[in-house]
């Protein structure tokens, strides 16, 4: 193994102060949260932001080039050869740096409104601090095992947000569904660093990505890429891993949108870009995370297309969205990919922090047949969402329009015309389902007052005790919101959403120009080259992009005629109600992936479960330890009865024995 | 080598010592008095001894007749050992059968 250095070796204490921020914030608000009681939220916000600033300040450090390497290497501890620890500061760390810090800060800023009166409120923040350390330590590892410890803190920080509202057994499941499946993720990787040690003998990305020409065959490339695109699949739900992410919308808002929207559930594609070296090595591998990518997106939209509830889909929409980005890095378009998670960053959050203010406003309200006609009464909200669902549609100057734009035709550029075609079908649902969202929320009449009946609303599992159980805490919690509205004032929660607006919009724009773009030449140092061969797109660019408008016009005007008309609105109810009972089983039912895990996986171990319960641990196990309890025990009877305290008795044993020597000997005596 | 002459034949000597030994073990198996059982133990050891000597003096060996000094050594020191604890067993027992004393039986 030859040595290959990653960056410029420096001592960069700004990284430090980068990393280190938020886990002093996670420290301090953990011990002094009930001292500092509604100032935590203050204190994990600053420290978030100036993790932010530090950043900013970094920026140089990250992109400086000399000699072909790029950006800064800090290394910290060498514990064996090959085994060396350190940050690793480039350009692509950067952009998630940058996304995590930044978006982060806004995101503790609008907890600040969101969670006041929460009795947990210190906690909620010592948490939020602790998923940005989290994920700042997967994205500035500059090896493998760092990033599988990010990546396990990161699981950890989710199941910790997801389930914080632990009173709620709904809450409880999820946040263990989520671990479960996230950690069926970490192991894939575990096992491909073990491959990579193995081969390589060394963990840093430089010495793995350098030498991995000679360390691998093709196959056993296959093996590792597979087993790190395993742990992507978890983190970034895609098929069949994606289960969690809809049921994690049990989170508070803020959560989905910081961690389910735009950081965590990006790690996959951060994982696959930064080992970009890998999968432009490995065809197969492109093949499999592209095809993967794809149907994630179209199953992802179509279940889009069936959800009522305004964060579920939105939570559909990112599994959507992260399957595209998953599909471009598939595919070997990185820059494409990265700038999609750039652009859905920022649209992303703010349709789920666009999302969370309605919720607030009406009193903790997920259900968006309950809504309607909100425009008027929340004016800020709808200009909100309405620039998200722009961007996420691919409307052309919005973000999203780059940036998906770049993806498709990347699919072209590498040779797959198939993806290509899903992609676009894609956006085309994509824009269906957003749109729908708009109309049945904002516009019409509001149907909170209308009985939930007549909106054909059931609820599944309503009478079982987890479903009282919510409900009454829900209840509560709209008390603990009242109080809070006294002393939360509304532009804490407004400013952060105003701020993303901007972005939303202006963000993509950063592509504009081509080959020449700021985009791409500030990624070109970073990713390989794409193939040559490859390299030839059966139509032209503007073709594409016309082609993709077109669809997404078809999808836009499909959701304004089903849901968006005059006599479609006047009829919002019959017409909500007729669609709740028309909607086909098998998307109600999120094409039973659940029920198919559960019969497969969950079924059979809580079987295998019970017949160890009841028959192997106390049958076999215990009695096997009983049994030579017993053994014990009949051998002491058993020698007992010899110890009959007759001194004469034992006389006449040794007699015996000494007999038996002399007849033993007069017999062996006499045969010789 | 053949053993040396004497006047009463060899055989004699042994039968003797055998006799000796098997009323010391009939005395040890079958009295229930620890002073008897005491002094028949005294007699197997004497039973040895006498044959201990025979041998040596058959044999020309004086092995045997060191080791019949170290049994009466150890004899001596047995019976001292053994009269402590009849004493003692007296003292708390106000009787002496051994059969009485069986404490220990499991």
């Amino acid at each position: 193994m030859t040595h290959t250095p990653l960056g410029i070796e420096g001592s960069y204490p700004l990284l430090y102060l980068i990393w280190l921020l938020p886990l002093a914030g996670a420290v301090i608000l953990w011990t002094f949260g009930p001292q500092l009681r509604s100032l935590g939220g203050p204190v994990g916000a600053a420290l978030v932001g100036t993790a932010f600033v530090a950043a900013l300040v970094s920026w140089n450090d990250a992109t400086q080039i000399s000699d072909k390497l790029g950006g800064a290497h800090a290394p910290m501890v060498s514990w064996l050869p090959g085994f060396a620890f350190g940050l690793l500061f480039d350009r692509l760390a950067l952009v998630w740096t940058l996304i995590i810090t930044g978006v982060g800060f806004l995101i503790h800023v609008y907890s600040i409104g969101y969670m006041s009166g929460d009795r947990a409120f210190a906690r909620f923040f010592a948490f939020l601090n602790f998923f940005v350390f989290a994920m700042l330590t997967l994205v500035l590892s500059d090896n493998f095992v760092g990033l599988l410890i990010g990546w396990g803190l990161v699981g950890l920080a989710s199941y910790f947000l997801i389930g914080f509202w632990f009173e709620r057994p709904s809450a409880v499941a999820a946040a263990r569904k989520a671990f479960v499946i996230n950690v069926l993720g970490d192991v894939g990787i575990l096992f491909a660093v073990i491959v990579i040690v193995t081969k390589v003998g060394s963990i840093g990305y430089g010495d793995v990505f350098g030498n991995a020409a000679q360390a691998f065959t093709s196959g056993e490339l296959f093996v590792v890429c597979l087993a790190l695109f395993v742990g992507c699949a978890a983190k970034s739900a895609q098929v069949p891993l994606h289960t969690w992410l809809p049921d994690a919308m049990e989170g508070p808002t803020p959560v989905s949108a910081l961690i389910h929207a735009a950081t965590m559930v990006t790690a996959g594609v951060y994982l696959i870009a930064r080992c970009a070296p890998l999968w432009t090595a490995s065809a197969e591998a492109r093949e499999l995370v592209g095809v993967i990518g794809a149907l994630t997106a179209i199953a992802g939209a179509v279940l889009g297309i069936a959800q009522w509830d305004i964060k579920r889909i939105l939570a559909y929409s990112t599994m959507s969205q992260i399957g595209y980005m998953i599909m471009a890095v598939g595919v070997g378009a990185f820059s494409a990919g990265v700038l999609h998670f750039l652009t859905h960053a920022f649209f992303k959050a703010e349709l789920f922090l666009g999302a969370g203010i309605i919720i607030h406003n009406l009193a903790d309200e997920q259900d968006v047949r309950r809504m309607g006609g909100l425009r008027k009464q929340m004016p800020f909200a709808f200009i909100a969402m309405l620039v998200g669902v722009l961007a996420i549609c691919g409307i052309p100057g919005f973000s999203g329009y780059f940036s998906k734009d770049a993806i498709l035709y990347g699919t072209l550029q590498h040779g797959h015309p198939i993806l290509y075609a899903v992609g676009v079908i894609t956006a085309g649902i994509t824009a269906y389902y957003m749109f729908r969202l708009l109309f049945v929320t904002f516009f019409g009449q509001f149907r909170g007052n209308v009985d939930a009946s007549d909106l054909g609303i059931r609820h599944p599992d309503s009478g079982t005790p987890g479903q009282a159980a919510r409900l009454a805490h829900e209840a509560e919690e709209r008390e603990h919101h009242g109080s809070g509205h006294a002393h939360a004032p509304a532009w804490i929660m407004s400013a952060p959403v105003a701020v993303l607006i901007p972005f939303s919009i202006g963000i993509g724009w950063l592509a504009i120009g081509g080959e020449n773009s700021p985009w791409q030449t500030f990624f070109a140092p970073v990713f390989p080259a794409a193939p040559a061969t490859a390299d030839v797109a059966p139509i032209p660019e503007l073709l594409s992009g016309v082609i993709v408008l077109v669809v997404v016009a078809a999808g836009i005007a499909l959701a304004y005629l089903r849901y968006g008309t005059k006599a479609a609105l006047g009829a919002s109810v019959a017409r909500l109600r007729a669609e709740t009972m028309k909607m086909p089983p098998v998307l109600v039912n999120r094409y039973y992936f659940d029920a198919a895990i559960d019969a497969l996986f969950v079924k059979p171990a809580a079987a295998a479960g019970r017949f160890f319960g009841s028959f192997v641990d106390p049958v076999v196990i215990d009695g096997g330890v009983r049994e030579v309890a017993h053994s014990a025990t009949w051998l002491g009877h058993l020698f007992r009865s010899f110890q009959t305290g007759l001194v004469r008795g034992y006389a006449l044993y040794l007699v015996f024995g000494v007999a038996c020597f002399v007849v033993y000997y007069a017999v062996i005596g006499a045969g010789k | 080598m053949t053993p040396s002459a004497f006047a009463v034949p060899i055989e004699n000597y042994i039968g003797l010592s055998a006799v000796i030994f098997f009323l010391g073990v009939t005395g040890v198996i079958v009295r229930r008095n620890p002073l008897i059982m005491l002094m028949s133990i005294e007699l197997m050891f004497n039973a040895a001894n006498l044959a201990l000597i025979t041998f040596a003096k058959a044999w020309v060996n004086a092995a045997g007749h060191i080791f019949a000094f170290l049994v009466i050594t150890v004899a001596a020191a047995e019976a001292a050992i053994g009269l402590a604890i009849v004493v003692v067993v007296f003292r708390r027992a106000a009787h002496v059968d051994v059969d009485e004393i069986a404490t220990l039986h499991g």
